[in-house]
C-alpha cells in the first residue's frame, strides 16, 4: 500500500494473489505457456449473476451439454466423479448438406473434482479415458460491485481430444474454451445461447457453403435448455 | 416466403426461401408490412463490409404484424403491431444495463469474428455480415427477431406504417449523431451528407436547442428537403465552392460547435484525396474512404465535437488526428443504442412535432427492390429514401 496517495475512496485491498494466477503481488502474470505438448488457455467473462448462482450451474455437470456444443452427456458417477462423452465424428448440424455419417463416434474419459469450494471455485482434472484435461473456475464479486468476474484456466494434453476437437468445429481447443465461456454467460444473464442455426437463407454458391463452417448458421449451437 | 438476398458484389435478387421459425425462446416471428433500404446496406452491396456470404437475407429497416412468439416473450403477442430495432439486445449485460444497448454482450452468435477485427464484439445486427451476427434481415415477407422481449416497439395508435417505419434505424440515429453532438442551445452545426440519416440529424439538432444548422450535400433533392426543413445548404459540387471557407464564413470565421459526419466510409471527393483513397482502397491498403470525417475535423471549432453516425468498417489513412489533438476535440461516435430512443421519438411523431415520412421517394415492391438498389447506389431518379411493401405484387 502506498503512502504518498491518501486518497482513493474506491480501492480494493490489493491481492496477494488471485484466480487462476492473473495477479501475484500486484504484479499481472500471464497465462502459462503452451509447452511439451501441454496447451492451457485463460479467458474471462464478467456475468450479470452473483458467484452462487454460477457456481451451482457449473457445478451441475450433468447440464454442461447445455452449454458446451460438443460435450453430448455428462453422467455422475460418485460425489466428485464423472463421466464425459464428447461428440467427435464431424459436424452434427442442422445444415442442408444431409447428416455427417461419423456423427455418432464419441470419446470419452473420467473426470474428478480436486477442488470444491462453494460460490467461489471448482477445479478439475480427467482421470483415464480418451483426453486428459485439467482446469479450473473461479468466481470473484466485480471490483464495480455489478456482477460477477468468471475466471477458466483450462489445460489440455495435444494429442487426440486437441486434434479431433479443431477438425469437428473449426476452432482449436483453446477458441472452444472461449466459446463455452461466452455461452455459459449467455445462458446464465438471459437463459439462452444466441443462435442462427436453422433460419432461411437464399441458395449458398460454392464459396459460401465452403466458409459457413465458420458462422454460426452451421456450428451447433448448445441447446441452452433442458429438452423437456 | 420471398427475400432479398445478397449474391455477390452489386448482385442482389429475390428468392423463395423457408420461412423463419422460431428458434429461441425469446423469439418472435413478424410479417413484414413495411421494410426500407438504408444507405448502410449501398456499403454491403459495394463490398465494403466484410464476412457477407451469398444467400444472406438483407434489411434492417422493417416493421410490421406479430406472428408468433417464444415461450419467454410475454411483452407481445399475435396481431401486434411492432417497429423493431435494428440492433438486438438481450437487456441483461453489463452494456444494456449501461443503455449501451448497441455493445450487447449476448446476442451475435459469431462474437469471436468481431472480436478478431475489433477487440471485443458489439450486439448482433440484421441482416449485415456474418461478423454482426448472421441474421437473416427483413427486406423480405416474415422475419424472426430474438429478443422479442427487449428489442420491438409496440404502436398502438392508428399512426400509418410510413410514419414510424423510420424508428427502426434511421431517425433514432439521426438523433443520436445530434444528442453525441453535445449540442448547447443556439449552437452552429454542419452536417455532412443529406441522405435520411443527415436529415434526421439536421431535424434533431434544431429539436435540442441548435440555432443554425448547416447542411453539406452534392445532390439538389437532398439540399432541397435540407432547406425545407430549415438548414442552410451548402452545395460541394458547386464551383469554387470550399467547404472548409463556407463553414468559416457562415460562422464568423471560428467554426461550427458541432460537426456530423453522416456520410461515413464510402464518401465522394472530387480532390486528389479522393483519388488517393479510390486507388488505396482498391489496393486494399486502406478499407475506407474518410474524406468526410477529414474535412469534419478539420472545420470544427477549437474545442467543439465531431459525431460519427456515418458507419466505418475497417482501417483510415490519413486522420488528421494532429488537428483533432491540436483543437482539443471531443469524437463521440457508434452503432445507435436504439432502444433509448423509439419510445420518445415515437412520442414526438404522434404529437406532430415530425413526419419522418418527409424523406420518402419511391414506394416499390420487392420484385422491383434489385433494380432499386442500383438507383439507390447511383443516386438516381431524384431518390431520396426508399420503401417496400414486401407482399405487393
Amino acid at each position: 500500500m502506498s503512502k504518498a496517495l491518501n486518497e482513493k475512496p474506491n480501492a480494493k485491498l490489493l491481492p496477494a494473489s488471485s484466480s487462476a494466477g492473473v495477479i501475484l503481488n500486484g504484479r499481472y502474470l500471464p497465462p502459462p505457456e503452451d509447452k511439451d505438448g501441454k496447451i492451457w488457455i485463460r479467458t474471462s467473462a464478467l456475468v450479470q449473476a452473483d458467484p452462487e448462482t454460477l457456481y451451482e450451474m457449473w457445478r451441475d455437470v450433468e447440464s454442461a451439454p447445455l452449454w458446451q456444443e460438443q460435450i453430448e452427456r455428462v453422467t455422475r458417477t460418485g460425489e466428485t466423479t464423472s463421466h464425459w462423452v464428447m461428440r467427435s465424428g464431424g459436424k452434427d448440424s442442422g445444415g442442408d448438406k444431409g447428416k455427417n455419417k461419423d456423427k455418432d463416434r464419441t470419446i470419452e474419459w473420467d473426470s474428478e473434482v480436486l477442488a470444491d469450494e462453494p460460490g467461489r471455485r471448482i477445479a478439475w482434472r480427467s482421470i483415464g479415458g480418451e483426453s486428459e484435461n485439467a482446469g479450473e473456475v473461479i468466481f470473484e464479486p466485480s471490483p464495480s460491485g455489478r456482477g460477477t468476474m468468471v475466471t477458466v484456466l483450462q489445460e489440455f494434453r495435444m494429442g487426440k481430444l486437441a486434434s479431433v476437437w479443431e477438425t469437428i468445429v473449426g476452432r482449436n481447443p483453446k477458441q472452444a474454451v472461449i466459446e463455452y465461456l461466452r455461452h455459459f454467460k449467455a445462458l446464465a444473464e438471459t437463459g439462452e445461447i444466441p443462435r442462427t442455426e436453422g433460419q432461411p437463407h437464399g441458395p449458398r454458391g460454392k464459396i459460401a457453403g465452403i466458409k459457413r463452417s465458420m458462422y454460426g448458421e452451421e456450428i451447433p449451437t448448445p441447446p441452452a435448455r433442458k429438452a423437456s | 416466403m420471398k427475400a432479398l438476398c445478397w449474391m455477390g458484389n452489386n448482385k442482389v435478387e429475390v428468392h423463395n426461401v423457408t420461412d423463419p421459425t422460431i428458434l429461441n425462446p425469446h423469439d418472435a416471428i413478424i410479417k413484414i408490412t413495411r421494410t426500407a433500404i438504408c444507405g448502410s446496406d449501398l456499403h454491403l452491396f459495394d463490398g465494403f463490409i466484410p464476412t457477407m456470404e451469398e444467400g444472406d437475407i438483407l434489411g434492417h429497416e422493417f416493421m410490421g404484424i406479430v406472428e408468433e412468439v417464444g415461450k419467454e416473450v410475454a411483452n407481445l403477442q399475435p396481431g401486434d403491431r411492432v417497429v423493431v430495432p435494428f440492433t438486438i439486445a438481450c437487456g441483461n449485460c453489463e452494456f444494456c444495463k449501461k443503455r449501451i444497448w448497441s455493445a450487447c454482450d449476448n446476442t451475435n452468435p459469431n462474437a469471436h469474428l468481431m472480436e478478431a477485427a475489433y477487440g471485443y464484439s458489439g450486439s448482433g445486427l440484421f441482416g449485415y455480415s456474418h461478423m454482426m451476427g448472421g441474421y437473416a434481415g427483413g427486406q423480405a415477407q416474415y422475419v424472426r427477431v430474438p429478443f422479442a422481449n427487449v428489442g420491438p416497439l409496440k404502436i398502438e395508435s392508428d399512426l400509418p406504417d410510413e410514419k414510424v417505419l423510420f424508428l427502426s434505424d434511421i431517425f433514432p440515429t439521426g438523433y443520436m449523431a445530434a444528442e453525441n453532438a453535445q449540442i448547447q442551445e443556439n449552437d452552429t452545426v454542419a452536417v455532412w451528407g443529406c441522405g435520411p440519416v443527415g436529415q434526421f440529424a439536421i431535424a434533431s439538432a434544431f429539436m435540442l436547442g441548435a440555432a443554425r444548422v448547416i447542411a453539406i450535400d452534392r445532390f439538389p433533392e437532398r439540399l432541397d428537403l435540407a432547406r425545407s426543413i430549415g438548414a442552410i445548404t451548402v452545395d460541394y459540387s458547386g464551383e469554387d465552392v470550399s467547404v472548409l471557407t463556407a463553414l468559416k464564413d457562415l460562422t464568423g470565421g471560428i467554426g461550427p460547435d458541432a460537426c456530423i459526419d453522416a456520410v461515413g466510409l464510402e464518401a465522394h471527393s472530387a480532390q486528389l484525396q479522393g483519388i488517393y483513397d479510390k486507388v488505396k482502397t482498391a489496393l486494399m491498403l486502406e478499407t475506407d474512404r474518410p474524406s468526410v470525417l477529414r474535412q469534419a475535423i478539420q472545420a470544427v471549432r477549437k474545442g467543439g465535437t465531431v459525431s460519427i453516425p456515418g458507419v466505418y468498417g475497417g482501417l483510415l489513412d490519413k486522420v488528421p488526428f494532429g488537428a483533432a489533438f491540436g483543437k482539443g476535440i471531443t469524437m463521440k461516435m457508434g452503432q445507435t443504442n436504439m432502444h433509448n430512443y423509439m419510445e420518445p421519438l415515437l412520442q414526438r411523431i404522434e404529437k406532430g412535432q415530425i413526419d419522418p415520412s418527409y424523406i420518402i421517394s419511391h414506394r416499390i415492391t420487392l420484385e422491383q427492390a434489385p433494380e432499386m438498389y442500383k438507383v439507390w447506389r447511383d443516386k438516381k431518379e431524384n431518390v431520396t429514401k426508399i420503401v417496400i411493401d414486401p407482399w405487393a405484387a
